[in-house]
């Protein structure tokens, strides 16, 4: 039945709504409703020929409607295809401006069982094979490109910092994996595992949201 | 930005809570740059829909600002005493929340960029809304968007379905925001007639009627309805 697979699509797009990762992408379902719009173009081009290129709707409404069904289903499955597109780009954007990049990206498939992964794996059901098509990747590398040149423009305001109203400019933060030293005006501290301390927030921002540091309340 | 007397004397000050921008001296003052950069960026995050870029340099001023409060911390810094390292204090939190507010502003105005691309790009007077970075933005990544499409599904379509803008079936391809989403505005009052309020025409579901919003007056309308006031300075949102 025409339209059944872009449905599917669809189905999984709202699903990557609500998920905190980005599950594999649907290459066959993808190629297979790319299909059927060559298909049901190739059939309208096909009627269209066999009447030579005109029919009067009133003479002939079954074919006229085979037409405009035919039409409304190429279209309808272009539609699906932009929106499982878009809404795994507006993903992929989304990690993006949190600081992570593609080689991030695809480690985090392929280590499963670590830690952070895990969590992320679990609704990968190839394994350790990465969940991005090759285009999604080269997108990824490219609106990282974009996006590093856009924020270069605002180098003092640091565009993906955090969106949190900033309230204390020193806090608490607990070390919960090593991060080696990190240069401050107040001179070098050398972040260990579980040692804790009395930091200005925007010198560790990043490490907060790498998950390196936790932010103590 | 000021420096630590200005807020001294500040916390002294009574301050008239939506009071006029105070331009005293023909040039924008600290403060009245600070007041403008909040309104804009409290109008930018109620609005679905994307304001104008402010137009008098606003933003190219206050990241000056932060450039050279970040400089003077720097130059501060490393004196001990506890008189500088107290201003020190002080100037840096100061510098966060400016910084906070710009990003803020910056991100809303990107998020509603991404989400109607072809929407903002489409017209001139639409995208004469952005300022130019943001075009340049915009455009670069409708690009890569197209691109994507391209090289994933849109490449192997019939010709006459890789466009991303047909209006096929009388249905745009390119949606824009919701204008008819409710805003909370404030009056500010007329800019034309100072102390009388403005007159919004109010389109309700079942009649429309005409409200005139006065000096401090809050209401709940349709964006559409009071966009040209909050366009014209004389209403903002809360």
């Amino acid at each position: 039945m025409y339209g059944d697979l872009g449905i599917k699509l669809v189905q999984h797009a709202k699903r990557t709504q609500k998920l905190e990762h980005l599950p594999a992408y649907q290459t066959e379902i993808v190629r297979a409703v790319t299909r059927e719009v060559r298909d049901l173009d190739k059939d309208v081009s096909n009627i269209l020929q066999s009447h030579n290129g005109s029919i009067d709707p009133s003479a002939d409404p079954a074919t006229a409607c085979t037409l405009l069904v035919d039409h409304l289903c190429m279209r309808r499955n272009k539609r699906c295809l932009l929106a499982y597109h878009r809404t795994r780009t507006d993903k992929l954007e989304e990690m993006v401006w949190s600081g992570n990049d593609v080689s991030d990206l695809a480690e985090q498939q392929q280590r499963p069982g670590n830690g952070q992964g895990s969590a992320a794996d679990l609704g990968n059901v190839e394994g350790n094979s990465s969940s991005l098509s090759p285009e999604e990747e080269e997108y990824v590398r490219q609106y990282s490109d974009l996006l590093a040149a856009f924020k270069g423009q605002w180098t003092d305001i640091d565009l993906t910092g955090s969106l949190e109203p900033p309230r204390d400019l020193f806090i608490d933060v607990r070390v919960l994996k090593d991060a080696g030293e990190i240069q401050t005006e107040y001179g070098t501290i050398n972040l260990t595992k579980n040692s804790q301390f009395y930091v200005r927030q925007g010198d560790v921002e990043r490490l907060i949201s790498q998950g390196y540091l936790l932010k103590l309340s | 930005m000021q420096d630590i007397s200005d807020i001294l004397e500040d916390l002294n000050r009574s301050h008239d809570p939506y009071g006029a921008d105070n331009y005293n001296d023909g040039r924008p003052s600290g403060e009245a740059d600070l007041q403008a950069l909040t309104r804009a960026w409290i109008n930018e995050r109620g609005t679905v829909e994307l304001l104008p870029w402010p137009k008098d340099g606003l933003i190219e001023r206050v990241t000056d600002c932060v450039k050279t409060q970040i400089e003077k911390v720097e130059e501060l810094t490393g004196n001990m005493e506890p008189k500088t390292n107290f201003s020190l204090i002080i100037i840096q939190t100061e510098v966060e929340r400016w910084k906070f507010l710009i990003r803020s502003f910056l991100r809303a105005r990107i998020e509603k960029i991404d989400k109607h691309t072809l929407h903002y790009l489409s017209t001139p007077e639409l995208q004469a809304r952005l300022s130019e970075m943001e075009v340049a933005y915009a455009t670069r990544h409708q690009q890569l968007l197209h691109q994507h499409y391209l090289s994933s599904f849109l490449g192997s379509f019939p010709q006459n379905l890789q466009n991303l803008n047909d209006t096929a079936g009388g249905i745009s391809m390119i949606s824009g925001p919701d204008e008819e989403s409710g805003v909370i505005a404030r009056g500010l009052g007329s800019k034309d007639f100072p102390g009388e309020g403005v007159i919004v025409q109010g389109s309700g579901r079942d009649a429309d009627s005409q409200v005139e919003v006065v000096r401090g007056e809050v209401v709940v309308a349709r964006w559409s309805d009071v966009k040209e006031f909050v366009e014209k300075g004389e209403m903002e949102l809360v």
